[in-house]
């Protein structure tokens, strides 16, 4: 927890044109996580960390801070699988690879390839795909790795705008990419990415960037001026205000998911492709907010 | 306090007086550390006060078996390190420690040797664990954490070596803290084990578990290991004596097999007749027949107490079968080089668990090879981390008659060493469970030693194409009875194939986690098809086994003794009850994680079926 005072000094600093690269302490994340499921009945919270068919997990260790999200496929569901197993079971896992320290911080597909390795290696016959965004802070080279399969994502903001973000990736439309179990006989009929085909990549951050990730429940209802619009409210890297702003982005996604006559980025991407239609995307919401601090124990 | 991945839980005795009430227990880390500060330097209270601390384990620095695959978090035994991921809930659990086998299933295949002569009745053990702990303690409690069909613990033991010190010192002392009966609860519980432990004279952070599940229903699994002890060495006025244990009068083995020259007198002759007693009186034969019933350190302790008694227990006769294993923390170079004049008849050797941390070397062992392994049959050299490549070497000239080799997790043994095994032409039982050999030295191994009947390799992780191999065996190996390729991840059903028609003599066939066979391909049923005399078959998390190739086991392998297909979605209770009618011999079958068979059918099946011991785990 950083007192203001010490607070202020950060931002003094950051405004004044960034740290110098051989600034020699360790950093952190301050992260809160909420979301919405779309399905009101299974309740905001089923195991912890767990929206609807979405999953995600925060997970420290001496070396890193790594967060991860994987929106489980719905589909499945028309087949008698519960879609929230998948996901659910990989992110737990690769929180508890983190925390056991078995991971490199410079690669999180490592840590994807390892979590979907050992679903498999689940006495629990598990079916199921899910997306996966894996996002891991190295604490001393200050050097943010991601890796994403999918159409999760992430967001970096400095300064009030973006400076970097993560592509979708999608086979067609509404088809994203996904790590998957699949029944006995359906292996080539069922859509099954290698953790390999995942996106990585790796930069410097500095104190004060905000690190947004999310499931695509956010991006396909709120566009990007408007998630820095809520952005700007945070205005310290206390956990308290982290999570009211992660609350905020999430309840207003929410809102405007189910707004028929919005134009939401899933509506604009859907007509530009020559599908006529207007309104929000209902869907799973889960948003995990961070802000890169000093590291204290 | 919420649980931590940190190693430490202060606690105190309650013997710190309430005068001092900010040294509570409830505070949070920090105020106990420097409330523990305050008191190590004498300012705030009169009374000495002992700190005991608590510790997880940190490392798992060595073990026997386990479930789960080597590179894996999952039914493997590095979940033994660190806290707790399941205690207290009770199920099958992917976060815990799981041993290879439970049960007397294994033991009951024809694969399994038969017990070694002279193992003493105490000795129980089947599987061990070797556990780190950050901070050598003298210990005052040892608690395990069992999350699955507890009671497998039979000992205990504390090492005075640390294991992380840089400079190790000459002798390692192994010391038992606790040793007992393999036991089985009967309520389905997770359960904090902690038997009273004996009282240690010196620090120790270095644990060894050993275990054995014959007794138990179902695999045990444990979750966590909590060392307790204090730092300083407890006041001995404060605990009753530590009893002498018995063991403990002769320290060394040495001693125990020197046959030393005290006991000759002179002036014996003319009391010749009566100096045996009525011993003198007894055929020879009869007096090797009632030491053959001695453990060896009885057998060593009577060699010393009189000429006739020391002729008897020398007497090679008495050494055609040794087993070591029981005594592994006493043995060294020189206890063997004791028994190198005795054992010139030797057939039977077990050496397993023998030997580490320098005990045995490669000049100790191959001096004693040398001497008596001429005539060996048998060798169980399991978990024998001595071991290098020349031993193996040193094995394979002077064992030419050798049937019976057991490697089994020798996983420090390098690659190059399994080649030196082709000069075994005489193998019929060979087990390099979870050791490295490589493809090269495996096919030539199969080329020579054509008379193999067991084949252990599981979790062989180094070899690259199990379809060329399992090729070679048809080809080769044709007397072939059983084998073992758990883990085994590339086999597909071409290299089943040539199996099932190459070995027609195949009784036992653990195909556990090869996930890369398809009961589409047919080779499940085709394999059914071409070996009747199936006993064993053991499909474990294979998901594609389905209700055809249940049928088709029912048609043909009447034979059918244990069966494991946990955690297939495509089986139900209808080609079930064929199998279970068609296969009257049969025993054991798994039916854990197979969605289509819940715990009613299970029940139905099994009065039905009262001598089949129907499993179903879960995980709750």
């Amino acid at each position: 927890m950083l007192s203001v005072l010490s607070y202020g000094r950060l931002v003094a600093r950051a405004v004044l044109g960034g740290l110098s690269q051989t600034d020699g302490r360790d950093y952190s994340l301050v992260t809160a996580s909420y979301g919405f499921g779309k399905d009101f009945r299974k309740g905001i919270l089923k195991k912890g960390m767990c929206y609807g068919d979405d999953a995600c997990f925060i997970a420290r260790h001496k070396s890193a801070d790594v967060l991860g999200v994987a929106d489980g496929v719905g589909g499945w569901r028309d087949y008698g699988v519960d879609p929230s197993q998948f996901s659910t079971t990989l992110m737990r896992t690769c929180e508890r690879l983190v925390k056991e320290g078995r991971f490199t911080p410079s690669s999180p597909v490592g840590i994807l390839t390892s979590g979907y390795y050992e679903l498999l290696q689940n006495k629990v016959p598990l079916l199921g795909s899910s997306t996966a965004c894996i996002v891991v802070l190295d604490r001393q080279s200050h050097q943010l790795h991601t890796c994403n399969l999918g159409d999760s994502g992430f967001l970096v903001v400095r300064g009030g705008e973006v400076v970097h973000r993560s592509d979708e990736q999608q086979h067609y439309f509404n088809t994203p990419f996904q790590l998957s179990i699949a029944p006995p006989g359906a292996e080539g009929v069922v859509l099954s990415d290698s953790p390999d085909a995942a996106d990585s990549s790796s930069f410097d951050v500095q104190l004060g960037d905000i690190i947004l990730t999310a499931s695509d429940g956010l991006f396909d209802n709120m566009p990007d001026y408007m998630i820095l619009q809520e952005l700007k409210k945070l205005k310290s890297a206390n956990y308290d205000s982290v999570q009211q702003t992660a609350q905020s982005i999430a309840k207003q996604a929410h809102e405007l998911a189910y707004d028929p006559n919005y134009m939401s980025p899933f509506a604009q991407f859907a007509c530009d492709n020559g599908l006529n239609v207007r309104g929000g995307k209902p869907d799973d919401i889960t948003v995990l907010l961070s802000v890169v601090a000093e590291y204290t124990d | 306090m919420e649980r931590r991945q940190s190693c430490y839980m202060n606690t105190y005795f309650e013997e710190v007086k309430p005068s001092c009430m900010w040294l509570g227990l409830s505070g949070t880390r920090g105020e106990a550390l420097s409330s523990r500060r305050a008191v190590e330097s004498g300012q705030r209270t009169a009374l000495p006060v002992s700190v005991e601390i608590d510790q997880y384990a940190i490392e798992v620095l060595d073990f026997s078996s386990h479930y789960g695959s080597e590179n894996s978090m999952s039914y493997t035994m590095r979940n033994l390190a660190g806290g707790p991921n399941v205690y207290p809930s009770f199920g099958d659990f992917t976060q815990t420690a799981v041993f290879r086998a439970y049960g007397t299933w294994w033991e009951q295949c024809a694969s399994a040797p038969p017990p070694f002569h002279r193992t003493p009745k105490s000795f129980h053990s089947q599987d061990y664990i070797e556990l780190a702990f950050e901070e050598p303690v003298y210990p005052t409690a040892v608690e395990v954490l069992e999350t699955y069909h507890p009671g497998a613990i039979v000992q205990i033991t504390a090492c005075s070596l640390n294991p992380f010190s840089q400079n190790p010192p000459a002798d390692v002392r192994w010391e038992v803290l606790w040793a007992g009966e393999p036991t089985k609860v009967l309520t389905p519980q997770a359960r904090q084990f902690s038997p009273s432990i004996k009282q240690l004279s010196f620090p120790t952070n270095l644990i060894r578990l050993e275990a054995n599940s014959s007794l138990l229903k179902y695999y045990t699994e444990l979750d966590a290991v909590v060392l307790r002890g204090q730092r300083e060495r407890p006041i001995m006025s404060l605990y009753k004596m530590p009893r002498i244990d018995i063991c403990d009068l002769s320290d060394s083995d040495e001693e125990l097999l020197d046959p030393g020259t005290s006991f000759r007198r002179a002036g014996d002759e003319k009391y010749m007749d009566l100096v045996n007693g009525y011993f003198d009186r007894l055929p020879y034969e009869l007096i090797q027949l009632i030491v053959s019933h001695l453990t060896l350190p009885d057998l060593c302790r009577l060699a010393q107490t009189c000429k006739l008694f020391h002729q008897h227990c020398c007497d090679p006769l008495q050494y055609t079968q040794l087993s070591l294993q029981p005594y592994w923390p006493r043995l060294n170079d020189s206890s063997l080089g004791y028994l190198q004049s005795r054992c010139t008849l030797l057939q039977r050797l077990n050496l397993s668990w023998t030997g580490g941390r320098g005990a045995l070397t490669l000049t100790g062992f191959s001096s004693f090879m040398k001497a008596c392994g001429g005539n060996l049959v048998c060798l169980e050299l399991s978990c024998c981390h001595f071991l290098n490549e020349v031993c193996l070497e040193v094995i394979s000239q002077t064992c030419s008659g050798l049937q019976e080799l057991n490697l089994s997790s020798c996983d420090r043994l390098h690659p190059q060493a399994f080649t030196h095994i082709s000069n075994l032409t005489r193998l019929r039982r060979l087990v390099l469970y979870r050791t490295k050999i490589e493809q090269t030295a495996m096919l030539s191994i199969l080329t020579f030693c054509t008379e193999l009947r067991h084949l252990n390799l599981g979790s062989c992780v180094m070899i690259e194409d199990y379809d060329v191999v399992v090729s070679m065996l048809a080809v080769r190996c044709r007397s072939l009875r059983s084998l073992d390729l758990w883990r085994c991840r590339n086999l597909t059903e071409r290299g089943l194939a040539e199996l099932a028609v190459g070995c027609r003599l195949l009784e036992e066939l653990d195909l556990g986690w090869c996930s890369t066979l398809q009961s589409s391909s047919g080779c499940f049923q085709h394999l059914a098809c071409n070996l009747p005399h199936l006993r064993k078959l053991f499909l474990t998390a294979n998901r594609t086994v389905c209700d055809s190739d249940i049928e088709e086991l029912a048609a043909n392998c009447h034979a059918l003794q244990h069966l494991d297909i946990l955690g297939t979605r495509m089986v139900t209770s209808t080609s079930l009850r064929k199998l279970l009618q068609a296969c009257p011999k049969l025993l054991l079958l798994d039916v854990s994680f197979c969605s289509q068979v819940d715990a009613r059918i299970v029940q139905e099946l099994s009065g039905l079926f009262p001598n089949v011991a129907i499993k179903k785990s879960f995980t709750q």
